[in-house]
Order: structure tokens, then C-alpha cells, then sequence
């Protein structure tokens, strides 16, 4: 009876699917470090951490959603501590502090934390008795999203900060805010896009121009993104097959195996590779979408909106770079991109959504 | 199920609002993914053809340009330091096989290690792979043709052309320009805009590194394409044109720099001759020196280890980063600061029986019968320490102190290049400071006569004696002609100035310095011996073998009447003044002077007024300020 119960409950559309971009992703990441020089074991490690991450999906799973709401801040809260803790003790790895190492594990407390501030957001907004927006409210939710943001930024780790804009501008539309405060925010926004843009680093800068003019490459920024169009165009409508891409096994590529991992996958795999991971992607988005229909209470229906718009939110930004649409960010690509801790916090993130679907049935 | 209940069912009306929304975000996530679809279609299938070929064909290789280095020329531009060609032997690391073999076959054909080459290309493995590992730099054209002879060995190594700097003077320059090397990991962390990179050749000292963003210039590089063989075709891409640096004119003189440091020749210790009407240096030299040339290429281990540990501390440059007691030369400032603040008058005498009893202690005279009567005349030629005590203990320090501090001593001079020190100041206020003690009315009576807890630079002396020089102006001693700063006036009557330009004529005409005559040239300057109380910082003096002789100090300035150079040199353990340092400074005169000395110089009369020469040296408008009547 229970069996059936839980079976019931297990959303297993969307687990196969997150569990199908994952395996996908441990494919590209096998190619991409086969001939690096100690990193050729990689795909394993990357297995160990899809089993955590699986495990850890299970135990969200397990706990009504509900539960989780009630102590959303609490986590929230220690997620924001284990960011102040990274800036006082983290580990640097390639100039940003975002490490923290527990015994022999490297842990990202950014990654956790971007599953905790879709989990507070979608608290607060179901807490609420307004269907609206108020400017208050808004105050807090830059509070709950900013907040984490800004440490985050000070590692600084810009890419990573950058995925939280998505989750917070999710909030304010799913939150009703109205749509005249909306446009009235894109002018304030186009207004000051100026001043923003002379507070950028030369670099940063640098790599916005690259987007509109690519030839135009003062630093070499522009080879990244160049090597990764080759590697994408390359592959044409089937691929060179796995362990074949050239760009990717001579180390044309540039962090093939992280932020570029899909540019193997296309280079490899061809269009019907890179067809079939925007595929999959639709199918997890849409399946949160049905989630949120479907459930029955306030809370359920954010929760599952916001994971959506954090999933599209830094999907887009790594693949808008891989194709050259975007300026050079280090955002991993959702469920295929190596990394433990990132892992561990989309497949947690996708099982809220399942959570969500499984309860949707009130008893 | 009772925590349910707390989260509310939704309403109608946020039912609809929130479905509206949620469908617009359904077609946000459809639009935004098809705009990717459309352009993997467009990468892949429309231009896939395209990009296969550069794939295929087109390695791209990112080459390196960096920039030509600003040549550094003297006050004649004549070429202190330059840049030249050479060729360096490196291992491409894009497509890289048979790492292992290659660096194996390179230890038998050129016998460079193994094992060094394997560590550093493990080392560069974070580096990005369009960097080549350097195999050997400043290599010789038989050395490449042994590798070219066994091509097939090698199919990553490759030559790469290079400019190394280049220092046609070598040692005679060294303090000075500078040299240049690898940039460090601090230097790195200090530039934040990118205009730095590993790898890049920055100045590490002297004019090189004060100068080093003018002389840099911006490093560029080209994209080289190359076949999946690794040997390149076609034509290279520019990527960007490196930007050279811009060229250093210094008031430097070529051939005085080389006297100066020939005359110094074994002794250790420092020179400065400049002009004392700007400040403009015309030779700095330190010694022992090191050749510069030996760091352009990377610097062997051994020859950086000898050159730190050396003892006599060859990378020091003594003349602005080492300080002494300035010995009896401190009588000058003495003399000025006792005339400007009345404490003596010109007629002022002092009867020296070869000691004093000052505060209960004796104080001696460096002359063991004394010097009898002196004025004050007499007391700076001859050098009489009873005159200064007396004078310092009237005075008291804090008189002492603000001349000194008028003249700079004990200051920063602020001449450009970097790591000058500022020695300790004859002050209450630094001895507190540095040594937690209160001042002793025994200490001013020492600092009287040079000697005690004063120490100075040899550049801040130079700096002083310019002053007395031209007529009392303070000058920026600085090497670029581009940093040449107005002087200022210093509020020193003409009389004590010509009073105390009497005198040091006399030192060099019958005094303590004869060894500087140059015959119809007249040279004024001050000789003195700094005891040696303690060691420059940063040495062990118990490893240095124990040398009783104090250091020799000269300082002055030529032709007298109307000084052109002024100059301030130092011999460590050379004894005395006028026996070690003042024939260094004649040599130098002679070159300077050359045009106006005869072949051999002859004793000449001493003209009738002193006086009325050095002032008419001075009229209003020419080179230093009209002097102020007290």
C-alpha cells in the first residue's frame, strides 16, 4: 500500500529526464578529459557525485513540501552563513574564493544556496495575503535574492551571482507584481545601464563587446568563444562522434569539460546532440510548468515556477555563451556540466518540482 | 496534516493572474530555446561546411608578440639600454605527442636536464595551451642546428624569434638603468587593468622600474594557422599590434658614468656628481656592481645566489639606499645653521687646545695639540672639532635639526629611481621614535661633528653641497630629463654662503683634500670620516672580515667660481677623506673638465677675491635665484 503510494507520488517522467541530461553530460565529460593529463578520471567522480546527488534528490522527495517551506529561512539562513564563511576561509580556485573544503571534499555553498533562495522566495510569496506585488515586498525579496547575490559577487564569482537575477525577476512576475512597475523597472534599468557599464571591469566589458563584434578581441577573450563556434559548427548534423571531436581532444576548447561541455557535446554529437540536450531541457522545464498547474496550494505553484526560472535562467546564459550570444560567463550548464556541488543542487532542485507533483492530490 | 493548513488553497483570483503568468514564462522558455535551436542550426547546418574546414584544417595558433622595450638614452643620446634580437628554442604544447620522447632526445642532443624541462611543463599544464614551454633562451645558431638536423625528433620544437634587453654598458651602468627580468607574482597582484601578464618583462629596479609604464610599451599577438602536422601555412592573422615603448632620455653622461665607476675601481662605496643648478644627475655609480645583461635571460640559479649572498652586496645601490655618518662634511650645514641663526658671526673665535670638557666629559680634537685660535674660516678648513662642539652645544639640537631638515638631510630626496632610504635625522623626535630614548645633551655634541646617531645618504650630501653651490637652492636630484623640478629657494643669506665657499675652496687648496686640485679648474669641497658605529641594515657585520677603518667621505662642487658639478662620493672602510675619495673625484673632474684643462695641469694663483667671484657667479637671472641680503 505505501509502495504504491510512493510510487504514486514519484514524479518519474521528469526524474528520467534529469537523470538522461545527466548521463549525457558524464558522455561529454569522459571525451573532454580523456586526454588531459590526470583528469581522465573525471566522468567517474562526476558518477560518485550523480549518486549523492540522486541520493540527496530522494530525501527531498521524502519530505512533503510543505515541511521544507516551514523551514525555508532557517536553510536560507545557514546558506547565507556558509557564504560568509567561504569569503573568511574559503579555498581560491582560479581567482575566485568559492570553495569551501570539508575533509576531503570541495563544497560550492553558491550552488546550495541558489536552491535555497528559490525555496525562501517561494515561502514569502505564498505567505503572503496580497496577489499582488507591494513595494515592500519587493524591498524583502531583493533582501532574500540580493543578499546572497552580493556575497556571491564578492568572491567574485560574477557568473554564478548572475544566475540569481533570473530566480529574482522570476519572483516578482510569478509574484503578480504589476506590469507598469515592470516596464517602469526596464527603463530605470535602461537608463542606468550606462552608469553600470562604466563601473565594469575593462575585461568584463571587453566580453560583452565580443558578442556584437567578435572580431574584436583585445585580450583574447574572443579565442574562447571562437574555439567553441568551431567546435559547434564543426559537428554539423551528426557529430564526429564521441572521442572524436578535434577541438575538444587537441585542448582547443577552453574549460571543455565545465562551461563548455555542450560545445563537445555538439562538436561530437552534431546537431541531433545539441537538438536532442535542448530537447530535454524543454521536457524538465515543461514538466515543472505542469507541476505548478497542478498543484493545489500557493506555495506549490511558486516553488515549482521559480525552480523553473532558475533551470532556464542559467541554462541560458551557458549555452547563449557556447553559441556566442553571450558574453564569456562561467555558469555551468544545468545536470551535464561537471561539478559535485552544482549537481547536487539542480537534482534537488527537480526534486522540489517532483515533490510538488506528488502531492498534488489533497487528502 | 495540520502544517497544510497554514499554507493556504489558492484563490480564484491569484489562480488566474499566476496562470497568466506561468503561461507567459511556458512561451519565454519556448522562444528562448528555439532561438538556441535556430542557432546550433545555423552554427552546425547553414555554416557547418565552414567551420568543419577550420576545424580541419586551421589549428589556430596564438602567437605572442611582445612589445620592443623603450630604449634608454644618456644626456648625449648615446644607447645605455636597448633591445636585441634573439632566438629561443620552445616546445609548442597544442596537439602535443610524445612530450616524453622529445624532452628525452632534447637532454641528448643539447644536454639540457630532463628532468627541469619535465617539471616545468607539469607546471604549465594550468596555462593555456597556445603558450609554448620556453626549452632554452638566447639560443646559438649551431645549437638550432642540431635540432633542425634531426627534424623528425622534433616535431614540437620550434624557434621563436625574441628580443632580449641589452646593456651595451654592462656594469658601468648597473645602479642606475636598472635591469629588467620576469614579473613576479607581487608585481602581478598589483596591476589590476590587464596591462601586465605573466610572463611579461617588467624593470625590476633603478630607472627600469621607476619608468617601467613608459618603457613597456603593450604586449600584442598574432593567430598563426597550421596544419594538423604543426607546421604553419599561410598567412598569420593579426590579432594585435604590440605597442612599443616609448624612448627614456637621462641626464645621464656616458663617459663620466664610466670614470666614475673606473676611479671607484675595488673600493666599495658610491658616487654622485650632478648639476647643482637643476639636479640633473650626470653619473650615479655604486660598487661592486653586476652586470645587468645577466638577468635579461632567466637568471641561473647559481649566478642569482651569488650575486644575493655576495657579501659586499653587489644589487645594493649605495648611493641612495645607504647611510653613514656624514664625518666633518656635516660641518657645512653646522656652519650654515650657525651663521643664519646668530649663534656665530664670521669673527667668532674659538681657542682649541686639542679637547674640550663639555656636560663633565672631555671631548676631543682630532688634532692632539689643538689648532689654537680659529674663526670659523679656520675651523671648517682645518676641521677643527672643538670649534663644533661649542658651536652645537650653543645651539642645541633642535636648531641642528631644523637646518637639516632645510637641506634634506636625514630626507628623502625624492630622486627617481626606487629604493632610496632616509637614513636617521639628527632629531629628538627620531630618536623617540625609533629608539624609544630620550635626547642627551652628549648626543647634540656628537651630531655636531658628523658623527653619533646621524646618518645620511651619499644623494641626500649631493644634494646638500648643490645647494651651498648655487647660491642655496634646494634641487631634485632626478635621472629622466623629463623630471626635472624647479629648485627652491632656501632662506640662506649670500654672506654665510660665500664665507663657507671661501673656506672649502681653501680645504681643496691647502686643506684636507689636496688630491682634488685640477689645476686652473678650481674645486671647492669638504672631506670627512664617518666613524663606523654600526653596518648598513640587512647585514650580518660579523660575517664581513673585521676592517678598522673608517669610511672616507668627499663632497664638493667645480669650477668654484661658478659651479657646474657638485658631487658627493663615499668609500666604505676608505680611512680618510682626502686620501681615498678625493682622488676618485679628480679623475672625474679631469673628464669633465677635459676641454678646459691642458694636458698637464699646472699649480695656478688663487684669484684675489673669493668672494667677489662666487658672487658675481650669481647675478640676478642666471641659473640660481638672486641671493636675499639677511
Amino acid at each position: 500500500m505505501l509502495r504504491r503510494r510512493l510510487l504514486d507520488r514519484l514524479d518519474l517522467p521528469t526524474l528520467f529526464a534529469a537523470l538522461a541530461l545527466a548521463s549525457v553530460g558524464l558522455m561529454a565529460i569522459a571525451s573532454a578529459t580523456a586526454e588531459q593529463p590526470g583528469r581522465s578520471g573525471l566522468w567517474k567522480t562526476q558518477l560518485v557525485w550523480l549518486a549523492i546527488a540522486s541520493v540527496s534528490a530522494l530525501v527531498v522527495m521524502a519530505i512533503d513540501y510543505h515541511i521544507w517551506a516551514e523551514f525555508a529561512f532557517a536553510l536560507h539562513g545557514v546558506g547565507i552563513a556558509l557564504l560568509v564563511a567561504v569569503l573568511a576561509f574559503g579555498k581560491t580556485v582560479g581567482g575566485n574564493k568559492s570553495w569551501l573544503d570539508i575533509g576531503h571534499i570541495a563544497f560550492q555553498p553558491s550552488e546550495f544556496v541558489k536552491w535555497t533562495t528559490c525555496l525562501a522566495t517561494a515561502a514569502f510569496l505564498a505567505k503572503r495575503v496580497t496577489t499582488r506585488v507591494r513595494f515592500v515586498q519587493a524591498v524583502q525579496l531583493v533582501g532574500i535574492v540580493g543578499l546572497p547575490m552580493m556575497l556571491i559577487a564578492k568572491q567574485p564569482d560574477m557568473g554564478t551571482a548572475l544566475t540569481f537575477v533570473p530566480i529574482f525577476v522570476g519572483a516578482l512576475l510569478m509574484g503578480g507584481l504589476q506590469w507598469r512597475w515592470v516596464l517602469g523597472a526596464a527603463v530605470v534599468v535602461g537608463l542606468f545601464a550606462p552608469v553600470g557599464w562604466s563601473h565594469l571591469k575593462p575585461y568584463q566589458r571587453e566580453r560583452i563587446l565580443l558578442v556584437v563584434n567578435p572580431d574584436l578581441d583585445p585580450s583574447g577573450v574572443g579565442y574562447q568563444v571562437r574555439q567553441s563556434k568551431i567546435a559547434v559548427g564543426s559537428g554539423r548534423v551528426t557529430g564526429k562522434g564521441l572521442f572524436k571531436g578535434t577541438q575538444n581532444r587537441l585542448n582547443f576548447l577552453p574549460a571543455q569539460h565545465t562551461d563548455f561541455v555542450l560545445a563537445v557535446i555538439a562538436e561530437e554529437l552534431g546537431f541531433i546532440g545539441a537538438a536532442g540536450v535542448l530537447a530535454l531541457l524543454y521536457y524538465l522545464l515543461y514538466r515543472g510548468l505542469v507541476a505548478a498547474r497542478s498543484s493545489q496550494d500557493r506555495l506549490g505553484t511558486y516553488l515549482s515556477l521559480l525552480v523553473v526560472c532558475w533551470f532556464l535562467g542559467q541554462s541560458a546564459i551557458n549555452i547563449g555563451m557556447v553559441v556566442g550570444m553571450m558574453p564569456t560567463i562561467g555558469v555551468p550548464l544545468p545536470f551535464v556540466s561537471y561539478g559535485g556541488t552544482a549537481l547536487i543542487a539542480v537534482m534537488c532542485g527537480i526534486a522540489l518540482v517532483a515533490n510538488v507533483r506528488g502531492h498534488r492530490f489533497v487528502n | 496534516m495540520d502544517y497544510r493548513e497554514r499554507w493556504e488553497l489558492k484563490e480564484y483570483q491569484s489562480e488566474q493572474r499566476l496562470g497568466r503568468r506561468a503561461h507567459l514564462l511556458h512561451a519565454a522558455i519556448i522562444v528562448v530555446l528555439a532561438g538556441f535551436l535556430g542557432m546550433f542550426w545555423y552554427l552546425q547546418i547553414v555554416r557547418g561546411a565552414d567551420y568543419e574546414l577550420l576545424a580541419e584544417n586551421n589549428r589556430l595558433r596564438r602567437i605572442a608578440m611582445p612589445p620592443t622595450r623603450g630604449v634608454v638614452f644618456d644626456r648625449h643620446d648615446e644607447v645605455l639600454a636597448s633591445t636585441r634580437p634573439a632566438l629561443n628554442l620552445v616546445l609548442v604544447r597544442e596537439g602535443l605527442q610524445d612530450a616524453d620522447g622529445q624532452l628525452r632526445r632534447l637532454e641528448s642532443v643539447l644536454g639540457i636536464p630532463y628532468e627541469g624541462l619535465k617539471e616545468r611543463l607539469t607546471a604549465m599544464h594550468r596555462r593555456p595551451t597556445f603558450e609554448p614551454l620556453v626549452i632554452k633562451e638566447d639560443v646559438q645558431l649551431a645549437e638550432i642546428a642540431k635540432v633542425e638536423a634531426r627534424r623528425e625528433w622534433f616535431p614540437s620544437v620550434e624557434v621563436e624569434e625574441t628580443a632580449l634587453r641589452d646593456y651595451p654598458d654592462g656594469t658601468a651602468i648597473a645602479h642606475a638603468v636598472g635591469y629588467v627580468g620576469e614579473v613576479n607574482e607581487s608585481q602581478l597582484a598589483r596591476v589590476t587593468d590587464g596591462s601586465i601578464q605573466q610572463g611579461d618583462i617588467v624593470g625590476k629596479s633603478g630607472i627600469e622600474r621607476q619608468y617601467d609604464d613608459v618603457l613597456r610599451g603593450r604586449r600584442g599577438w598574432k593567430l598563426v594557422t597550421v596544419n594538423s602536422l604543426g607546421r604553419p601555412f599561410g598567412p598569420s592573422q593579426p590579432g594585435r599590434i604590440p605597442e612599443d615603448g616609448a624612448p627614456l632620455k637621462l641626464t645621464i653622461d656616458k663617459a663620466l658614468q664610466r670614470t666614475l665607476v673606473e676611479a671607484l675601481a675595488d673600493e666599495v662605496g658610491s658616487g654622485i656628481f650632478m648639476d647643482p643648478n637643476t639636479g640633473a644627475v650626470l653619473a650615479l655609480a655604486s660598487t661592486p656592481g653586476y652586470d645587468p645583461n645577466v638577468f635579461t635571460a632567466p637568471v641561473s640559479r647559481t649566478t642569482w645566489m651569488s650575486l644575493i649572498n655576495d657579501p659586499r652586496r653587489p644589487l645594493n645601490d649605495r648611493a641612495i639606499s645607504s647611510f653613514y655618518a656624514p664625518g666633518s662634511t656635516f660641518k657645512v650645514l653646522m656652519t650654515v645653521a650657525g651663521l643664519e641663526s646668530g649663534a656665530i658671526t664670521p669673527s667668532t673665535t674659538v681657542d682649541c687646545g686639542g679637547s674640550v670638557v663639555i656636560y663633565g666629559r672631555p671631548f676631543l680634537c682630532w688634532k692632539k695639540g689643538g689648532h689654537g685660535v680659529v674663526d670659523v674660516h679656520r675651523a671648517l678648513v682645518q676641521s677643527c672639532n672643538v670649534f663644533y662642539y661649542l658651536l652645537g652645544k650653543k645651539m642645541g639640537i633642535d636648531t641642528i635639526t631644523k637646518y637639516a631638515k632645510m637641506f634634506n638631510i636625514g630626507e628623502i630626496t625624492g630622486i627617481d629611481i626606487p629604493g632610496e632610504t632616509r637614513g636617521n635625522p639628527p632629531s629628538v623626535e627620531w630618536k623617540q621614535k625609533t629608539r624609544k630614548e630620550p635626547w642627551y645633551p652628549g648626543d647634540t655634541i656628537s651630531v655636531s661633528i658628523g658623527q653619533g646617531l646621524l646618518a645620511v645618504t651619499p644623494i641626500q650630501m649631493a644634494t646638500m653641497i648643490s645647494a651651498v653651490a648655487n647660491g642655496g637652492s634646494l634641487v631634485k636630484p632626478h635621472l629622466a630629463r623629463d623630471a626635472a623640478v624647479d629648485p627652491v629657494r632656501l632662506p640662506v643669506s649670500a654672506e654665510t654662503l660665500a664665507i663657507i665657499h671661501d673656506a672649502l675652496m681653501d680645504v681643496v687648496e691647502e686643506g684636507t683634500a689636496t688630491k682634488a686640485q685640477l689645476g686652473p679648474i678650481h674645486v671647492a669641497g669638504k672631506t670627512g670620516t664617518a666613524q663606523v658605529f654600526k653596518k648598513s641594515a640587512g647585514i650580518d657585520a660579523d660575517k664581513l672580515p673585521k676592517d678598522e677603518k673608517d669610511h672616507a667621505w668627499f663632497v664638493g662642487y667645480a669650477p668654484a667660481e661658478k659651479p657646474e658639478i657638485a658631487f658627493a662620493i663615499v668609500i666604505e672602510h676608505g680611512g680618510h677623506g682626502g686620501t681615498t675619495a678625493a682622488p676618485v673625484a679628480k679623475k672625474v673632474l679631469e673628464t669633465f673638465f677635459a676641454d678646459r684643462l691642458p694636458q698637464k695641469p699646472s699649480p695656478e694663483e688663487k684669484p684675489s677675491s673669493q668672494l667677489q667671484a662666487h658672487l658675481a657667479a650669481h647675478p640676478e637671472g642666471s641659473g640660481a635665484p638672486p641671493a636675499t641680503a639677511r
